[in-house]
């Protein structure tokens, strides 16, 4: 077996941890392996290698006839052939598992990781992003294994596994990670989970009987994450902000301090907590006058950071008490603590500085985190938004500067954006009053967004609203044209500011828009040659941009273009 | 007296809004606040948190948003003991309401939750509220309901079944749950006081019943002081009339069918976005009725 590397930046503080990791690897459940008799274990490999040939097969297929991505079937099959295949095949894995939860940061936190660990001479698996459910990561490990049951290359292999929130007692279950880093929690989709203190409720219970070799990796600024140390009896890493120049309380912007607020009461006693310091939504130092919970102090923590422009942050970091200094590529206060999380989780698993400092540093923007694609002598940046703090952190990392910027927002309310969009009430729209150059509305509540973006004052006609389709009343309605008319103003003034993209939208001009490909076209055609389109999409918005981008050959095939 | 020309000003006490605030309630505030400003009327807001006390006199309108059953408890019972009394003395004397979601039940007898005691509620709607434990269904998704001759819509997420004793509904379940999903009635209406699941936000799409509210405020702030008669039209200033319209004890009357008092804005997107959600839910003739109505 191969031996984790010998950490310097560490020191003391984590050595006996190691020598508590280092055997518990590959992640076999004692139980199974020591009571189940010989013959059974070779009937399990064999049904392994069964569920495995059905499991591929039903994906080959699945993808040969264009059901859809051929993904998620994967792992269904397989599980429906022989429900241990998870527990069958993660046993096999030499450093076991990381597993990432929370609302926000899942992908990002996970990108570095992944990162630091090749860097560091690991072999990394990852389940697919969204794929983040039971069946994801049952496909990620049985499209790496082979007919007879067994994984492929099994050395020096660990799995990255980005888990949703629900899904992580299930998992934890099937699997025990080495670590589990859990990121934050903020109020998404509640109509799909009921209700975030359910998703707490669930995490404890999780923690509660989870093997004590585990390390858990927790935001000491984020009070609802911080307190689920209290049920575990393991180890447990926090990381944190310790600049307080970043303080939004301190900050005189008015609009700074007016952001969605889930979480206030204390979560031991249930009394109002109050802050000392605000970073974003209810991420802080706080502490509870009641009883007096008060947010732990951190292992891993920023001093110091510093924004150089729009996606270079440049971090102090205090690791286990040694100084470190590192750029973050990515925009957005929220990629500190991706970072930090990252940070801790890669010396959990005794990974040495320079790969951290390489892993971080050369990430790349992942799938709708800052993307860049180059379209008609135009940048895109696409910044997905799913809930409130997400939106609120993306408009201020675009309208911090006072510059006019050019937006195109897609609002959709399917399923995995989760049904209720009441949330865009939250958001503060307010700030973008009077700072966008252009600015496009479209998906499938495009009008609930303009409704919004009206009551922050914004005026109906400096927008251009590109629903997916007509209503049926109004098609019907003569009534519609007076409407049209408006808009078609709007339009005449894009094509005359256009020229050669806009073309195709003049052949039609006393048609309303529709669908979100002619709303990328507008947005495009709208945006000054040379200039920045700021896309910020909803989940499923955002694959349809992506898909829209791959169909003009604009993006290489993004399920292609990782996990290798 | 009110004088002619003078300004007109409401004043809006939000109720809980650190603790209810969880279902985009922020955005019936913002509408009152626009609509109100658009027309010239000086709408001020009022939080009123745990430990505040509620003097009626001091507000025109009052609104309690929703938020999850933690949150719900200790509000439950600051309700009850700071605010129970002011509340049903605004009430009584015909303030409007609106309650939302969480608010709603709290308005009503009790909130039995899944788990733990029973919340009291202050009994204004005669109505209960039921959590049928943590494995039954929430009621989740697009709603429409009737609504005075019109729809309304929104979204609705709760857990707990509400089933009215003799309270009035405040509408009919078009399609949704409404609610307690087996009855077909959503809300509960006791004099001014309106409580509902619809959320998403509940006013901005339904600029009716925002105006509704506001008319209702405006009715009772400035009827009382205005023996002669009522204005033609808030429009900010209250116009001089020529003619003596409704005599003050007649005026009751004008809370049944209210005249369209204050001046029509331009709700084209308004009512856009309030059609779609009926198409969605696949009322189609009453898409095209709404368009037809409000046609700008």
């Amino acid at each position: 077996m191969r031996k984790p590397k010998p950490s310097q930046p560490i020191a003391e503080k984590l050595q006996p941890a190691e020598s508590k990791l280092a055997p518990q690897l590959p992640t076999i459940a004692p139980k199974e392996t020591t009571h189940t008799p010989y013959l059974q274990h070779q009937q399990n490999t064999v049904r392994a290698g069964l569920a495995v040939i059905a499991g591929r097969t039903a994906g080959a297929l699945s993808r040969r006839f264009h059901l859809g991505g051929g993904t998620s079937i994967v792992g269904v099959v397989a599980q429906r052939v022989y429900p241990e295949i998870i527990k069958h095949l993660a046993t096999e894995l030499e450093h076991g598992s990381v597993m990432i939860t929370g609302t926000n940061g899942k992908t990002t936190t996970s990108n570095f990781i992944a990162a630091i660990l090749r860097d560091g001479g690991l072999r990394v698996w990852r389940n697919r992003e969204g794929s983040n459910l039971m069946r994801g990561v049952a496909s990620s490990l049985v499209i790496r294994a082979q007919p007879d049951g067994h994984l492929r290359r099994s050395g020096k292999a660990i799995s990255i596994l980005e888990v949703d929130e629900a899904a992580l007692l299930q998992l934890v279950q099937v699997m025990q990670p080495r670590v589990i880093v859990i990121t934050n929690l903020f109020r998404d989709q509640l109509d799909r989970y009921g209700e975030v203190n359910s998703i707490v409720a669930q995490w404890k219970q999780t923690i509660t009987n989870l093997p004590t070799d585990t390390t858990l990796v927790l935001n000491a600024d984020d009070p609802t994450i911080a307190q689920l140390a209290a049920s575990f009896a393991g180890k447990v890493l926090y990381y944190g902000i310790d600049d307080l120049s970043l303080d939004l309380l301190t900050q005189q912007d008015a609009s700074e301090r007016h952001q969605a607020i889930d979480t206030r009461s204390c979560p031991i006693c249930g009394h109002e907590y109050v802050y000392d310091a605000q970073f974003y939504s209810h991420m802080g130092h706080y502490h509870c006058p009641h009883c007096g919970y008060t947010r732990p102090q951190p292992d891993v923590r920023v001093t110091q950071a510093h924004v150089d422009s729009f996606d270079r942050l440049r971090i102090q970091v205090d690791a286990l008490n040694q100084q470190h200094e590192l750029t973050i590529p990515l925009p957005g206060l929220y990629n500190i603590y991706n970072a930090l999380a990252a940070i801790a989780a890669a010396l959990t698993l005794n990974m040495a500085w320079e790969p951290i400092v390489t892993g971080i540093e050369q990430s790349k923007p992942v799938f709708g985190r800052g993307e860049r694609i180059q379209a008609d002598g135009k940048t895109m940046r696409l910044l997905l938004a799913k809930n409130p703090t997400g939106f609120n952190e993306v408009l201020r990392t675009l309208f911090s500067e006072k510059i006019e910027r050019d937006i195109l927002l897609v609002l959709n309310d399917n399923i995995a954006d989760g049904q209720d969009i009441s949330w865009i009430w939250d958001v503060d729209f307010e700030r973008i009053k009077g700072r966008t150059r252009t600015l496009v509305v479209a998906g499938t509540r495009a009008l609930d967004l303009a409704l919004r973006l009206k009551y922050a004052g914004i005026n109906e006609k400096d927008m251009t609203i590109i629903p997916p389709a007509p209503l049926r009343a109004q098609k019907n309605s003569k009534s519609a044209g007076i409407r049209m008319k408006g808009r078609n103003k709007q339009k005449q003034k894009v094509i005359d500011a256009q020229s050669s993209q806009a073309l195709q939208l003049s052949e039609a001009p006393s048609l309303q828009l529709y669908e979100l490909k002619n709303a990328l076209d507008s947005a495009l055609a709208q945006t000054p040659p040379g200039e920045t389109l700021f896309v910020v999409p909803t989940y499923t918005g955002l694959l349809e941009i992506h898909h829209e981008l791959e169909q003009r050959g604009l993006t290489p095939h993004y399920w292609e273009g990782r996990d290798t | 007296m009110v004088l002619s020309g003078q300004k007109l000003s409401l004043t809006l006490g939000h109720l809980y809004p650190d603790q209810l605030n969880l279902y985009g309630d922020r955005g019936n505030i913002l509408t009152l606040r626009r609509r109100c400003l658009q027309r010239d009327i000086d709408l001020r807001v009022i939080g009123l948190g745990v430990g505040d006390a509620l003097a009626p006199d001091e507000y025109d309108m009052l609104f309690i948003g929703g938020g999850q059953d933690k949150e719900q408890e200790p509000v439950a019972q600051d309700l009850y003991e700071m605010k129970g009394i002011g509340l049903w003395a605004a009430i009584e004397d015909d303030m409007p309401v609106l309650a939302v979601c969480g608010g709603f039940q709290l308005l009503a007898h009790y909130y039995r939750p899944a788990e733990g005691p029973n919340m009291r509620g202050l009994g204004v709607f005669d109505a209960w509220t039921e959590h049928k434990g943590p494995q039954s269904s929430r009621c989740i998704g697009n709603i429409a309901i009737q609504w005075n001759g019109q729809t309304l819509v929104g979204f609705e997420n709760h857990g707990g079944r509400t089933y009215l004793g003799t309270a009035a509904p405040l509408g009919k379940v078009l399609k949704g749950y409404g609610n307690n999903a087996e009855d077909h009635s959503e809300g509960a209406v006791y004099r001014n006081a309106y409580g509902t699941y619809l959320h998403g936000s509940l006013l901005p799409k339904n600029p009716h019943f925002a105006d509704y509210l506001v008319e209702l405020a405006l009715r009772r702030k400035y009827r009382d002081s205005e023996p002669a008669g009522e204005p033609e039209l808030f429009n900010g200033t209250i116009h001089s009339y020529e003619k003596q319209v409704d005599s003050p004890s007649k005026s009751d009357a004008g809370k049944v069918e209210l005249s369209p008092l204050l001046t029509p804005l331009d709700d084209t997107l308004e009512w856009e976005a309030h059609a779609s959600i009926l198409e969605r839910l696949g009322l189609y003739s009453e898409a095209a009725t709404v368009l037809r109505t409000h046609k700008s």
